[in-house]
Order: C-alpha cells, then sequence, then structure tokens
C-alpha cells in the first residue's frame, strides 16, 4: 500500500490523475451538499436568468432555462460515475469466466465461447448500443444494460489470453499432478494471476465507458431530461455554439477531465501492477 | 509383497492427422516398495509420457490411446475412474518438476500452497496445524528459516530454495511413489547435486519409492538402484544400477554413457544420431550380477 503509494507519488502524471479522480468522486457523491443550487439538478425554471456567461453567482453560466450549469455538471458526474460502477461491476467478472473457461478448458468450449465472443467485437461497439436502445426504451438502467454487453467481450479476450499462457505454467501442471479439480486450477490458481491485468483495464475502462454512455445520452439515447446528463448537456448547447460556449464547453470539459483523470490513473496502476502490453 | 508399481507391456499411441503413431512399444517396468528406480533415455523416448500415463494424466487425454496394464500398489490405474485417478494424486503419488520455480504459484505464499498440499490428504487443516507441519518437512529438507520461507513468495526464493521446498511439499503426505521428472535441471550443477542427496535420504528415511526421469547418467548413477533404459519408445536395458555402469552391454546404453562429459577432458565422442545397433533386442542384467 505504502509502496503503491510511492511509485503514484514518484510519477507526477499519475498522481495528477489521482488527484483528478479524487476529486471529481468527492464532487459527485457530496454534490447536494457542493451544488450552490442543488435544486437545479430537475425540472427547475427561472427564465429570469436563462442563458447568462460565467459570472460571480453562476461560476459556469446557466442553461437555457436558467439552470446552473456548475451545479448540474456535479450531478451529472453521479449518473456518469454510476453508470460507469454498474458497467464495470457485470462486465468484468462476465467477461472474466467466459475468457478463464474458454482459455483454461480449450477445445469446444473455447470454440464456442471465443467465437461468440468474436461476433460481439466484430459489431462497432456504439452501433450495437445504439441498436439495442433503439428497441429498448431510452433510460438509464437500458444504457447501462446497452453498455454492459458491448463491454464484457473485451475482458473474456483479455482474460482468454492470459490464461492460454498461464496454462502452460509449470504451477498448472503442478496442482494437477497433486489432483486439484479443473474448478479450483481456473479460479484459484490462474485467475489470481490474471487480477492486476484486470484491474488496470477496469481503471483504464472507466474513462472510456463515461465517453460511451456521454455519446449516448449526446444522441438522446440515454438519460432522459431534465435529468442532467454530461452528453445530453453537451447536445443542448451545441446548437448555440459559438455564443452561448458556457453551454457546451463546460460539460466538455467536465468529461475531458473526468476520462483524463481515469487514463492516468490507470496508467499509473499499470505500473505499480507491473501489467506490460 | 505387491510391487507399488508395477508396469507390463505398456503401448501407446497418440491419434493425429496422418493416423495413429506409436509413442511407447510396450514397456514394462517395476518399482519395489522402498526402491529408486531410474528411467533414462533422450529427450522424446517415451520417459515423461511414462510418468503422466502412471499420474493418470494422459488417460484424459482424448487423443492418447493406452494399451497394457498399469498396476499401482496392486490396483490397475487403467481400469479407474477419472475422479479415482484424481484422488490418488497429491496423496498416494506425488511429482518433483524440472524447473521448481515455475511449478509454485506466484501469487500465493509458500506456507498458504503448503496448506492446499497438505489439505488434500486432510481436508479440514487449520493454518496452525499445517503451518507446524510445513516447519517440520521444511526443517527436515534442512531450510535453516522455516518461519521466512512460509511468509515468502516463490520468487522471493532462490531456484535451490524452492526446489527444496518442492521436495517437502512432494514428500508432506508421504506418498507411496514419488515420480521425480528430471529434478533441478534448471539449476546450476552444484545445487542440483545437493538437492539430490538431500531427497535420496529423504526417500530412504520415508521408505519411499522413486522413479527418477532423467536424460543424464551421471545424475543416475548418484541416486538409483535400478536403471531401465529407454529409447525410441522401448526399453532397450534393464537390471541394477552398479551392474549396468559396470557392464554397459546395449550399444544404446554405451553411446548414454559416453555422452556424460568428464572431468578430465578430451571433449564429447562422436555418438550417433540413430544406429542400427540401437534398435537391438531388450538386454536384461540379472538380479545377482550386481
Amino acid at each position: 500500500m505504502i509502496r503503491a503509494f510511492r511509485i503514484l507519488a514518484a510519477n507526477p502524471l499519475s498522481l495528477i490523475g489521482f488527484i483528478l479522480v479524487v476529486l471529481i468522486v468527492f464532487a459527485a457523491v457530496f454534490a447536494p451538499w457542493i451544488a450552490p443550487y442543488p435544486t437545479h439538478n430537475g425540472a427547475v425554471v427561472d427564465f429570469l436568468n436563462n442563458n447568462r456567461p460565467p459570472s460571480a453567482q453562476n461560476w459556469m453560466g446557466t442553461d437555457l432555462v436558467g439552470r446552473d450549469i456548475f451545479s448540474r455538471i456535479l450531478y451529472a458526474y453521479q449518473i456518469s460515475l454510476g453508470l460507469g460502477l454498474v458497467v464495470l461491476a457485470i462486465a468484468p467478472p462476465v467477461g472474466t469466466i467466459v475468457g478463464l473457461l474458454a482459455g483454461y478448458m480449450g477445445g469446444w468450449v473455447e470454440t464456442i465461447l471465443m467465437r461468440l465472443v468474436d461476433v460481439f467485437l466484430s459489431i462497432p461497439p456504439l452501433v450495437l448500443a445504439i441498436a439495442m436502445m433503439g428497441v429498448l426504451e431510452p433510460t438509464l438502467t437500458n444504457a447501462m444494460l446497452a453498455v454492459t454487453v458491448m463491454w464484457w467481450p473485451w475482458y473474456a479476450r483479455l482474460v482468454y489470453s492470459i490464461a492460454r499462457s498461464e496454462r502452460e505454467e509449470g504451477y498448472v501442471l503442478a496442482a494437477e499432478v497433486i489432483g486439484a479439480s479443473s474448478f479450483h486450477i481456473a479460479f484459484r490458481e490462474i485467475l489470481p494471476n490474471c487480477l492486476p491485468a484486470i484491474l488496470t483495464k477496469m481503471t483504464l475502462d472507466m474513462g472510456f465507458v463515461i465517453i460511451i454512455a456521454s455519446s449516448l445520452s449526446f444522441l438522446g439515447l440515454g438519460v432522459q431530461p431534465p435529468t442532467p446528463d454530461l452528453g445530453s448537456m453537451v447536445a443542448e448547447g451545441a446548437r448555440y455554439l459559438p455564443d452561448s460556449w458556457w453551454l457546451t464547453v463546460f460539460p466538455g470539459l467536465a468529461i475531458l477531465l473526468v476520462v483524463f483523470g481515469f487514463n492516468l490513473l490507470g496508467d499509473g496502476l499499470r505500473e505499480i501492477l507491473g501489467v506490460d502490453e | 509383497m505387491s510391487p507399488v508399481l508395477d508396469i507390463r507391456d505398456l503401448h501407446l499411441s497418440f491419434k493425429g492427422y496422418g493416423g495413429l503413431s506409436e509413442v511407447l512399444h510396450g514397456i514394462s517396468l517395476r518399482i519395489e516398495q522402498g526402491q529408486k528406480v531410474a528411467l533414462v533415455g533422450e529427450s522424446g523416448s517415451g520417459k515423461s509420457v511414462t510418468a503422466r500415463i502412471v499420474l493418470g494424466l494422459l488417460q484424459e487425454t482424448r487423443t492418447a490411446r493406452i494399451r497394457g496394464a498399469v498396476e499401482f500398489d496392486g490396483r490397475d490405474i487403467g481400469a479407474m475412474s477419472a475422479r479415482q485417478r484424481a484422488a490418488l494424486r497429491g496423496t498416494e503419488m506425488s511429482m518433483i518438476f524440472q524447473d521448481p520455480t515455475s511449478s509454485l504459484n506466484p501469487t500465493f505464499t509458500i506456507g498458504r500452497q503448503f496448506r492446499e498440499v497438505l489439505g488434500r490428504r486432510d481436508p479440514g487443516i487449520g493454518r496452525a496445524a499445517s503451518d507446524a507441519r510445513a516447519t517440520q518437512m521444511l526443517a527436515e529438507v534442512s531450510i535453516p528459516d522455516p518461519a521466512r520461507v512460509l511468509a515468502a513468495y516463490p520468487f522471493q526464493l532462490s531456484g535451490g530454495m524452492n526446489q527444496r521446498v518442492m521436495i517437502a511439499m512432494a514428500l508432506a503426505n508421504r506418498p507411496k511413489l514419488l515420480l521425480a521428472d528430471e529434478p533441478g535441471t534448471a539449476l546450476d550443477v552444484s545445487v542440483q547435486a545437493q538437492t539430490l542427496h538431500l531427497m535420496r535420504e529423504l526417500v530412504d528415511d520415508h521408505g519411499t519409492s522413486v522413479l527418477f526421469i532423467s536424460h543424464n547418467l551421471g545424475v543416475v548413477r548418484e541416486f538409483a538402484d535400478r536403471l531401465y533404459v529407454i529409447y525410441r519408445g522401448r526399453i532397450v536395458e534393464e537390471g541394477p544400477a552398479a551392474a549396468i555402469f559396470a557392464d554397459p552391454r546395449h550399444a544404446y546404453t554405451r553411446a548414454l554413457m559416453d555422452a556424460v562429459p568428464r572431468i578430465t577432458g578430451g571433449g564429447l565422442p562422436d555418438v550417433p544420431e540413430v544406429s542400427e545397433d540401437f534398435l537391438a533386442p531388450l538386454i536384461r542384467h540379472e538380479e545377482d550380477a550386481a
């Protein structure tokens, strides 16, 4: 733990990432107390103050119906981070189980599972999500579902390739020789050796999941108004560029910061856990 | 008393794209209680597959066709179910590998891995009991500071230390038969000699039978009571180790012996890759010839 922190501190970029992530998570969790206008996360209208540029009252200006953009960004972070957490709580375990089974068992199990993964990977991710959202109702839950469905195959492929090479290691043969079951070998011997790579990918993926989710709501397929979402806020303001630039630029910057933060942190983590590639 | 291991006329072939290819052409081998038997031959001669058959691992490979009898302690391994064979591994028989460091899982401490091994015989074994037993086993392989080793990860120990840990683990459940597949080939020569010496003392103390697989007759000479020389899936010479070393009669055995480097120098002799003489029939040394 201390060693991990020292490596993090020695690498300024990952330290910046770490600080960014901590700040953003803190801001999202405590949004109701930090936001200057906590009620503005809902259907509030204040036409007297609509479309104002940044000022002392509204640090990032107000939107078309007069809501404080800074407050809405904080609440939008709650949605984005929550969505990312749910996706990363479901997709990696599913992908890991599939990848482990395919990589360790081999044979027809490998053929069936990995061809299925190939089918999923051959569809451009955003297209798959858009198609799913087109069929389903555009809600937050369905957005999570769509992103999860397009995400697990990447974990399956990552874990599969590690499990394939670990299967040839001496300790797997040694475990077979003492009579260990396939289940024990896959989950108790091989899985711990895959964890560093999985953890690193999860941190790096947090940023990408947020981008994809924002892209969905930019297209109007994700979270619906009046709930604030970074993607839909960018989309809303895009029509008023370049005059009302604050409508688009601040939510855009918010996406940039969170993705940037998680990517830097992920790179640092990769170094700490010693994952190659 | 029945022999610990009795292999009679064992044939093995693999089904490939070009039909069956036979790897073992009827080998027979016996190991009595407490005997140390060496199976010697060049790479590809069928040593390791023989060990895998004894362990019951190859029986589960679908492309392998096995014929002949393999009896362990009077029980026919070929007639057992996969579950029964798995129950034998790690309790009645165990194995030591070429590279000790890669045979230990890098993500767990030695103590934890010991607990898994001991749990094979005694499923409910607690941490304290397992550590006590492991400490005792590590002391038997002359590891000076067992507590430190139990808390260490395999990559924190030297190859020689890991080899001793492997020996301790392999003998922890008091198996009847120990299979040693070129143990310590990945280590340097002096460490290898040291650990082999240790292993010999231990198996003598425990009365464990050993099937020692090697290509190096020099190493085997230090270790084995009885010798089987295997060439291309056939046993070509067998007998007490002393008798064979004193009077190697088969052309292939003589070629193998010439291939052991000598400290007096002179370089390696020209050993033919293949020779008609190597295919000469089995030569059996009489037991009393020693």
